[in-house]
């Protein structure tokens, strides 16, 4: 859960900074450490799940820019990927989207939330093509990469999934607004520890991750719970508008991936979140935990309900 | 379960050893005294009746013979019977001297003038107070009275008691602008704030970039960063005393000043002349408010910051023999943050209050006690919504503290110091709760008590004309104290012990005197800290959590080794030394590389130990005579921690670790209208955890990590000036005026505060920039600030 005590640091940081700082280019020293690999590969089960893949890249030292095809020469190819779900071993295919016919290019792409038709780099992901695995809830899944005489390795689990009971729209907090709304979603959490996680998508241009984009249930465990789901901006947005964050547009029409994880692809995704949220002047530095051994990024099992749901106009 | 159960043979058998050792040294130098009577009596400023600390007295026919008043004011010693006279002295006051035929104890105080009319009696003050460098048995302690802190140039023109002392040898700053500090290798928290006594637990306003401790109710502040005596315990590093003034008992005073962040008043007076006083501070921002016309047109409209600090002390001196004092504080930081168009809004109120009830008795000639009730509260509350959602947080510490402290001045060879300190610890750890129409959520984090008995005893011993040692011990026993459920099916009920942790403490110093200019000391220091603040900073933050010492959290302890050469040169202008210190630090706290803050858990339960070390030379020249005086500090020093779940337990260096540190401050008297000070730092650039690389997940780029705190920043440096202008230094009217000038960074120097890097991708396009920036705070700041004084 976010510590609102931040928004106190973040907000009186910025007010001296904004009132006094200056800014100058900065280029580290480049550190004498070797490329590292980073896995991020899913599991899914359920309705609306994605089929099994892994993408795997390499590291980049400092650099300040890299074009379509530096990007496309980190995605690693001709590694071993292959992963066992405790009955089959399972190799997975590589798909590099460059070589794949149009339409299949164009699913792959749009799964990355991507225009398959203009995407310019060559994205390589390893694939369960045939769908031989057995994705389940409480399935355990053992992945192994070789890439050269490199072997990483990890394994995940796809947790019971708790769906989303039911949801509703309110107008926005504050000022009233005939575009603006809110969704909130009720949830029946169970006893049990559980992780959630979500994604959302407003145009069809790809389900994202909002910036907390994962909770665990210390503050309702067991009980039935409403929060608001909060908009993710669009991918690679700049722009942080306070007036419109996490808010929808009336007539949209949303879709919301509903993700249960386990404690280790949630520990991931927490440190990845809190380290991206919470830099800035007082701020140390937080390790992203990975569930890999041998490089970095996460190998993760979902259990996964997707909605759509209509924005009415007002 | 008895409280000295922990006292385990090995304790007492060496318990034993360090007695035995001290009354073979203490016997061996009580035979052979001749008929003596003893002196006593207090030393107040003659203006405002102020009690004086510090200041000297002594038997002018044998300068050796003498003493240094209290906390209090008081001092006492023995000489011998006949002809005598007695000097009593004080930095920037008028000597002044009794002759008389000593045959029975005698009383005599002093009331010294401020100002100086005649040179030789300047020097004679100077000069006691800089025999101390040589003569004392303490090392690593300074006293700055208020007036030298006042002369130096200042940040935003807010005169800061912790900013000073981060000038001196051995005190390093928590950070650019920061109040914050860092005594040999300790964390912030490592550091005892005492404001009359009671404990300061957040010394910071505003992120910690101005002290909680206003220039103008304060009247002293001495550090003791070496071998702290006996008297003091609970923190591993270091003491910062500070004491307020008492009030003027003589006449209504008023004094303030109008700066471009804040302004400050101070109003002072008689209760019953000579007898009584009191004496009222306030100092409140309001950079934000005089905004409010700008911000009132934002989507922020609404928001406001500001920070006051309220002082309050009287006394009322019943007696010769009785005096009691009763001081407070109140100080609170305040933001209000509004979003009206959505509803959003925060309110963030934290800060200090204490309140120091103090009974100072003399027995007789030689006994003289202060018997001390202390209150003290800091907390921490957020309380924000939207809507209907309404989100609160609270944390805090809250102690009541009891003590009992004797000053026995046996003889001109023993001055004896003992003592007992109970305080009741309340922590309370980030408790939050949420409202949503009807439904309530919780932590469920409870409070956590404890208690801690300091029990102490101290001799400062002269055993010949050469050599004087100081031995002291203390007895400190902290419990974990009921209500508490540690959830593994125990129950402890209100005051039932959970965990006691028993420690034995030796403080011991030496100093041998080469001559008459030289002397050499040595110390050994054991500290135990038994409440702790962890942080990721390394400044203090208002959000950092105070937690104690548990079944899973240990004390931190300490051992400190000192040596120092100490030389005083030209005649007592200049006073020298060079300290070698190494320090042994068990039990460090600190969170894990992968922390996140969980207001959902106990803290402790993120917590990771370990050990520390540090060691470094300390060089310092100081002038405290003539027009020009100041001080040139240099350390060298190596600062380093290891965790088992931090690296894999390889020794790295910590934060705070910084080579080189100097600091050359200088202020020079123009004339009665005018003095000029200046400030020059120059440190090794602060390390930090360089980034490794970066990588891609979910198509955003991330950053990893080399090793922990293995690159600097560029080396910091910069330097301040100040201009003070008196326009009528002696005008005999009411109201005097004084202006200061100060400029920060001066030649705006670009010292980079922190990193930051600005990633941009696109797996369409395939581009992706990666812009790294340093970011500075402090560039060139200039600062007018009036100050006043008014007198009845």
């Amino acid at each position: 859960m976010l510590n609102k005590s931040n928004y106190f640091i973040i907000f009186l940081a910025f007010s001296i900074i904004a009132l006094h700082s200056c800014e100058e280019p900065y280029t580290p020293e480049v550190l004498n450490t070797e490329q590292q690999f980073v896995i991020e590969g899913f599991v899914e089960a359920g309705p609306g799940a994605n089929p099994t893949y892994v993408m795997i890249t390499k590291s980049i030292p400092y650099t300040s820019k890299i074009d379509a095809n530096a990007l496309g020469n980190l995605f690693v190819k001709n590694a071993l990927v292959s992963v066992n779900d405790g009955k089959n071993n399972v190799a997975l295919t590589q798909l590099c989207l460059q070589q794949l016919p149009p339409d299949l290019r164009r699913q792959a792409a749009q799964s990355l939330g991507l225009n398959g038709d203009s995407v310019n780099v060559d994205i390589c992901l390893y694939v369960d093509v045939f769908n031989q695995l057995d994705r389940k809830i409480g399935g355990k899944y053992d992945l192994t990469v070789k890439v050269g005489s490199l072997t990483m390795t990890s394994s995940t689990t796809i947790p019971p999934h708790i769906p989303i009971d039911s949801v509703r729209w309110t107008d926005p907090p504050g000022e009233p607004s005939d575009t603006l709304a809110r969704l909130w979603v009720w949830v029946n959490d169970r006893p049990e520890k559980d992780y959630y996680r979500y994604m959302t998508d407003t145009d069809g241009s790809g389900l994202v991750a909002p910036f907390t984009s994962v909770t665990d249930d210390a503050f309702f465990n067991g009980k039935k719970f409403e929060f608001p789901l909060q908009s993710a901006p669009r991918r690679g947005a700049r722009d942080f508008d306070p007036q419109t964050a996490g808010l929808y547009m009336r007539g949209d029409s949303v879709t919301v991936k509903w993700l249960n994880l386990d404690k280790e692809h949630f520990d991931f995704w927490n440190t990845r979140d809190f380290a991206a949220n919470s830099g800035g002047p007082f701020a140390s530095y937080t390790r992203i935990r990975t569930n890999i051994k041998g490089g970095l990024g996460v190998w993760g099992g979902y259990s996964v309900s997707t909605y759509r749901i209509f924005c009415p106009e007002k | 379960m008895s409280q000295f159960s922990g006292l385990n043979y090995r304790t007492i058998s060496f318990m034993k050893k360090y007695l035995l050792f001290y009354f073979l040294l203490a016997s061996s130098i009580v035979i052979g005294q001749s008929k003596s009577y003893s002196i006593k009596g207090y030393v107040t400023d003659d203006g405002s009746g102020e009690t004086m600390i510090g200041a000297n007295v002594i038997y002018v026919e044998n300068p050796k013979i003498g003493s240094s008043t209290n906390t209090y004011g008081f001092y006492s010693f023995e000489i011998p019977e006949g002809e005598v006279t007695i000097m009593a002295s004080y930095l920037g006051f008028q000597s002044k001297a009794f002759r008389f035929n000593l045959v029975r104890d005698t009383t005599i105080n002093f009331k010294l003038t401020e100002g100086v009319l005649v040179d030789e009696v300047v020097i004679s003050a100077d000069r006691e107070e800089s025999r101390k460098n040589v003569e004392s048995t303490q090392m690593g302690a300074v006293s700055l009275p208020m007036e030298s802190i006042k002369k130096l140039p200042v940040l935003f023109g807010e005169v800061d008691i912790l900013k000073t002392l981060q000038l001196l040898p051995g005190v390093l700053s928590g950070g650019e602008g920061t109040s914050g500090f860092i005594v040999r290798g300790g964390g912030p928290d490592q550091n005892l704030l005492l404001l009359d006594e009671a404990v300061v637990y957040n010394s910071g306003h505003l992120l910690g970039f101005f002290s909680i401790f206003n220039g103008d109710a304060i009247k002293n502040t001495s550090l003791i960063k070496g071998g702290m005596p006996a008297n003091y315990g609970g923190r591993l590093s270091s003491v910062v005393d500070v004491q307020m003034k008492e009030g003027n008992n003589k006449k209504f005073a008023a004094s303030g000043g109008i700066g471009i962040i804040a302004s400050r008043l101070t109003v002072e007076g008689p209760i019953v002349e000579d007898r009584s006083s009191f004496i009222v501070s306030a100092r409140r921002t309001y950079a934000l408010d005089l905004a409010q016309p700008a911000i009132k047109n934002t989507d922020f409209a609404g928001t406001n910051y500001y920070f006051y600090d309220l002082n309050t002390k009287i006394n009322h001196k019943f007696s010769d023999k009785d005096r009691v004092y009763f001081s407070g504080y109140f100080g609170r930081d305040v933001l209000t943050f509004k979003q009206p168009k959505r509803d959003f809004s925060f309110s963030l109120p934290y800060g200090n209050s204490t309140a120091t009830l103090r009974w100072n008795h003399l027995f007789n000639n030689k006994l003289f006690m202060n018997v001390s009730a202390i209150y003290n509260d800091y907390q921490f509350e957020f309380t924000g919504g939207q809507e209907q959602f309404v989100f609160k947080l609270f944390s805090g510490v809250r102690d009541y503290n009891a003590k009992v402290d004797f000053d026995y001045f046996m003889n001109n060879k023993h001055s004896i110091k003992y003592g007992v300190n109970y305080t009741y610890h309340k922590l309370t750890p980030n408790t939050a709760s949420a409202q949503s129409e009807d439904i309530n959520f919780s932590n469920d984090l409870n409070p956590k008590f404890g208690q801690e008995i300091g029990i102490y005893a101290l001799d400062d011993i002269k055993v010949n004309d050469k050599i004087g040692v100081n031995l002291g011990m203390r007895l400190s026993i902290f419990s974990q104290l009921g209500p508490y459920d540690p959830k593994d099916g125990r129950k402890f009920s209100n005051f039932e012990p959970v965990t006691t942790y028993t420690r034995l403490e030796p403080r011991s110093s030496f100093n041998y005197i080469l001559d008459k200019n030289s002397s050499i000391k040595a110390g050994v220091t054991v500290n135990n800290q038994f409440l702790h603040l962890v942080s990721n900073s390394a400044s203090t933050l208002p959000t950092d959590i105070w937690v104690p010492s548990t079944e899973n959290v240990k004390p931190q302890s300490s051992i400190q080794y000192a040596l120092g050469y100490f030389k005083n040169l030209k005649d007592d202008t200049y006073e020298t030394s060079v300290e070698l210190y190494y320090r042994n630090m068990n039990n460090q706290i600190d969170y894990a590389d992968d922390y996140v803050n969980d207001i959902s858990q106990d803290l402790e339960n993120a917590f990771v130990f370990g050990k520390g070390r540090a060691y470094g030379a300390e060089f310092f020249l100081k002038k405290s005579k003539g027009r020009m005086n100041g001080w040139i500090g240099y350390t060298l020093s190596r600062t380093e921690r290891s965790f088992d779940r931090i690296e894999d337990g390889r020794w790295y260096p910590a934060v705070y670790d910084r080579t080189h540190d100097i600091s050359v401050v200088v202020n020079y008297k123009i004339s009665d209208k005018l003095d000029i000070g200046g400030v020059f730092i120059y440190g090794s650039g602060r390390l930090f955890t360089p980034t490794n690389g970066f990588f891609f997940i979910e198509q955003n780029l991330n950053l990893f990590y080399g090793p922990r705190n293995s690159q600097r920043l560029p080396d910091y440096h910069r330097m301040d000036l100040s201009l003070n202008y008196t326009p009528k230094p002696n005008s005999t009217k009411k109201w005097k005026g004084e202006w200061n000038f100060s400029v920060y960074n001066v030649y705006n120097r670009k010292n980079p505060f922190f990193i930051n890097f600005d990633t941009n991708s696109d797996f369409q396009t395939g581009v992706t920039t990666i812009e790294g920036s340093k970011i500075t705070i402090f560039p060139f700041i200039p600062s007018i600030t009036y100050n006043f004084k008014w007198n009845q």
